[in-house]
């Protein structure tokens, strides 16, 4: 039996799971050599080049044996650049430039660059919350992940360097302090405030309902109107998530690598505004080993869809499923993956292919043809989701004078109101309101479904006005915002 | 040689005919022609065949220069619907909200009045004109293509109620595939089942004024809707105006030419009493608007504009169209 073995842990994310990898190195006497197994994809088989180059780097020794790394379980499908780290510190410790037992309790994490650096990887959120659940303290990682490893209950071991690394495991640096402080907590800065848009009552009306009841939004309208700039003012009016909110998106856009570095917890809901071409993949989550898409990284906050029609129809069709359930669920070769998708969903879109149609000052081209082709784009069943449908004409030149108007902030604090008083009240349809809503089945024929939206919004609306029961005034309000006769057809 | 064995042969060769074809291939088709089993198939489809020498033939259809040498009928109704006062409603596939409106609004009151509204199952005012009757009254559509067929596809849903209490016409047989050339015959026949023709909205040289142009050589009577001299979709029913064409400012007049007294409609929107409603109501009569521009004008918030306009639209004192509300006057 000749050579010697030294193990580290890190953890292998499997859609936004945890999976425990351990990093074995074994160091024989014989030609030198460097070899990983233990299905490893290109990137991570990539790592041998970084980890001898961050050895050399960081004034400590590559050791000039025949070396074999093995990431176990072998059958768990490795990805990434995250297992640099762990193989350089197995590595070390085989070939005693690290005490025997001085990885004992820690986990590893992080790409090397040549030079010995570390840098950040995605999913270290992720990664420690394996760590904790495992029952290791430590955790060291590049500095920038320290904060959301600090999330995850796990200790941060902060490192810029592997020779920092090294220096702490060998006690020559002291334990690291206090992980720093949230960083996003303020959040709120950088979202557009709704004070900035003029006139646009309805419009600025809908987005106060919608914040307040969760519900889906359809912005119908010429192009120029100003649809985008109201939809990325939504998650400005959106409450602040709470922690287990938080932890949840956190966790997802960790895994996707979207956090910035040295972020703390996502406080503000996010949004999410794919482009019109993206693949069914990209917006639900895939790849061969399962990746949140879009609609996963707009969990608990605004998925925005820009010119909804244009939109390939699996993309729309695929959205169906998250919508319905919260959830979206990936089956690849490379596994399988239930993804949190519990978004709320604006769009927008023309009323004819060239986009005249209700907009006073220009003439619509479109044929009928075209016309009727553009709206089937969009399902019945997808429309059917929206229980805001706002048609929002050119407003006109007087409009756009109008005075300042009220800031984000303002709103978001009748909306947390309100909802508080969704939670507390059991808002029922009055008996005026009842009749009325009678009258508008008979009047308009409406559906079952569209009866319960109407119903649903009006409910919302009610509690906007602090009321103890739906009146018909809430009613009435709630049947304004269905689809135009121009879509349903 | 029957009628039915000429609309049979037109239908084989694609061709439109209105007495039966002096050729050698019309002789040998009739020949093979077992008319017995064409009609077992036709009322096995829930179809049948009107020739023009039957005696329920409508009268006012034989009665222009080129009546067709037939018609195939489905739907519910007895053919002696079409003797009815009846008047056509054409206009512009291609319509405006206005266009549609006051095409569905026509529908419902002449039908109403016991008038049968006659169309031809196109989009946009031909379509309102349907739904508008099928409120209060009969329709009837007349086909471009073979009658088995729903042409445009997105009128199924409509053709099968205009069925259900009403007839669906077409000269011809079925498998017949519409064509351009066969919507100016269609056109004939609507305007030749009609005693007047209202045309709502139409461009320069569009189909609606063809029909006009067949009823006025029947001598029939030719109405027009008004409409915005700065609007495309006025220049063709303006133009007729111009000629001398009857303007239709209301049902009643369209009902006047026909000699009917008008009767009062019990369900005539009255106007509205709550102070904020005739506020938002005052503001939407003169000129369409949006909710915003209205939050202005009345110094009410969005939300109750919204409920508003809302309860207004539900007792149809007011339109919507692509997020414009437009009054309309009882």
């Amino acid at each position: 039996m000749g050579g010697v073995l030294a193990r580290t842990v890190t953890h292998a994310l499997v859609g936004i799971e945890p999976r425990r990898v351990e990093v074995e190195a074994h160091l024989q006497r014989g030609i030198p050599a460097f070899a990983i197994v233990g299905l490893a994809d290109r990137a991570c088989q990539e790592a041998k080049h970084r980890v001898r180059s961050g050895i050399a780097s960081a004034e400590l020794e590559f050791p000039g044996h025949r070396i074999t790394v093995n990431l176990a379980p072998a059958g768990l499908r490795k990805e990434g650049s995250g297992f640099d780290l762990p193989i350089a510190l197995a590595v070390l410790a085989a070939s005693h430039q690290l005490p025997p037992d001085a990885l004992d309790g820690h986990a590893a994490i992080g790409e090397l660059a040549l030079d010995g650096r570390l840098r950040p990887v995605a999913g270290a959120l992720v990664a420690a919350e394996g760590a904790r659940r495992a029952g290791l303290t430590r955790l060291v990682c590049p500095a920038e992940c320290a904060p959301q490893v600090a999330l995850a209950g796990v200790e941060p071991v902060p490192a810029s360097h592997l020779a920092e690394a090294v220096a702490y495991l060998r006690g020559d640096r002291d334990p690291p302090g206090a992980p720093p402080a949230d960083a996003d907590e303020a959040g709120y800065d950088g979202i557009p405030d709704l004070a900035d848009v003029r006139g646009q009552e309805r419009a600025r009306r809908a987005l106060e309902i919608a914040a307040v009841g969760g519900h889906n939004v359809l912005l119908v309208g010429p192009p120029g109107i100003g649809k985008t700039m109201l939809a990325r003012r939504l998650p400005g009016i959106l409450p602040r998530l709470d922690d287990d909110a938080a932890l949840e998106v956190t966790r997802i856009h960790s895994v996707a690598g979207v956090l910035s570095p040295g972020a703390g917890l996502v406080r503000v809901p996010p949004f999410r505004a794919p482009h019109h071409t993206a693949s069914a993949a990209a917006i639900v989550g895939g790849g061969s080993g399962p990746r949140p898409g879009e609609a996963s990284l707009a969990h608990r906050g605004v998925l925005y869809l820009d010119e909804l029609p244009e939109f390939q129809r699996a993309v729309l069709e695929a959205l169906r499923e998250p919508l319905e359930d919260g959830v979206v669920s990936v089956a690849r070769v490379g596994g399988r993956a239930a993804f949190p998708a519990c978004f709320q969903l604006v769009g927008t879109m023309n009323l004819c292919p060239c986009g005249a149609r209700g907009d006073p000052g220009a003439a619509c081209v479109c044929t009928p043809q075209r016309v009727e082709r553009y709206r089937e784009r969009l399902s019945r069943a997808l429309l059917d989701r929206f229980d805001l449908v706002l048609a929002v004409p050119r407003p006109r030149g007087e409009e756009l004078a109008a005075a300042d108007a009220e800031r984000s902030a303002d709103v978001r604090v009748r909306v947390l109101l309100a909802r508080e008083h969704l939670a507390v009240h059991d808002l029922r349809v009055g008996g005026a309101a009842a009749e009325l809503l009678t009258r508008a089945v008979e009047r308009r024929a409406l559906s079952a479904r569209a009866r319960a939206r109407t119903a649903r919004v009006a409910r919302t609306i009610a509690a906007l006005a602090g009321a103890t029961e739906i009146e018909p005034g809430h009613l009435a309000e709630a049947l304004s915002y269905r689809p135009p006769a121009e879509l349903t057809g | 040689m029957s009628e039915l064995a000429v609309a049979a042969f037109a239908a084989e060769t694609g061709a439109h005919l209105l007495e039966p074809p002096r050729e050698p291939r019309f002789a040998a088709f009739c020949r093979r022609f077992d008319e017995g089993a064409y009609l077992a198939g036709l009322g096995a489809a829930g179809l049948s065949w009107v020739g023009r020498s039957d005696q329920r033939f409508p009268a006012r259809l034989r009665a222009i220069h080129d009546p067709p040498i037939g018609v195939f009928v489905r739907g519910e109704a007895e053919l002696e619907l079409l003797e009815r006062p009846s008047v056509a409603v054409v206009g512009a596939r291609a319509c405006s909200p206005y266009g549609s409106e006051v095409a569905t609004r026509l529908g419902r009151e002449l039908a109403r009045a016991g008038v049968l509204v006659v169309s031809g199952l196109a989009r946009g005012v031909d379509a309102c004109a349907h739904r508008g009757a099928l409120e209060s009254g009969h329709t009837v559509a007349v086909l471009g293509c073979g009658i088995d067929r729903d042409y445009p596809r997105a009128h199924a849903q409509l053709a099968a109620c205009v069925a259900e209490t009403g007839l669906i016409l077409s000269e011809y047989a079925p498998g017949v595939e519409p064509a351009p050339w066969r919507f100016p015959a269609r056109n004939r026949i609507v305007a030749g089942l009609a005693c007047a023709t209202v045309v709502v909205e139409a461009r320069e040289r569009s189909g609606a004024l063809i029909t006009a142009d067949l009823a006025l050589e029947e001598g029939r009577e030719v109405l027009a809707v008004p409409g915005e001299i700065t609007s495309h979709l006025s220049h063709g029913t303006n133009a007729l105006l111009r000629l001398g064409a009857t303007p239709v400012t209301s049902v009643a007049d369209v009902l006047e030419a026909l000699g009917i007294d008008p009767a009062p409609d019990p369900d005539a929107p009255t106007p509205p009493v709550e102070p904020r409603l005739a506020r938002v109501h005052a503001a939407v009569v003169d000129a369409p608007a949006g909710v915003d521009e209205l939050v202005r004008l009345t110094g009410i918030g969005a939300g109750e504009v919204a409920a508003a306009l809302a309860e207004l639209e539900l007792r149809g004192l007011v339109v919507e169209a692509a997020g414009l509300f437009r009054g309309v006057i009882a």
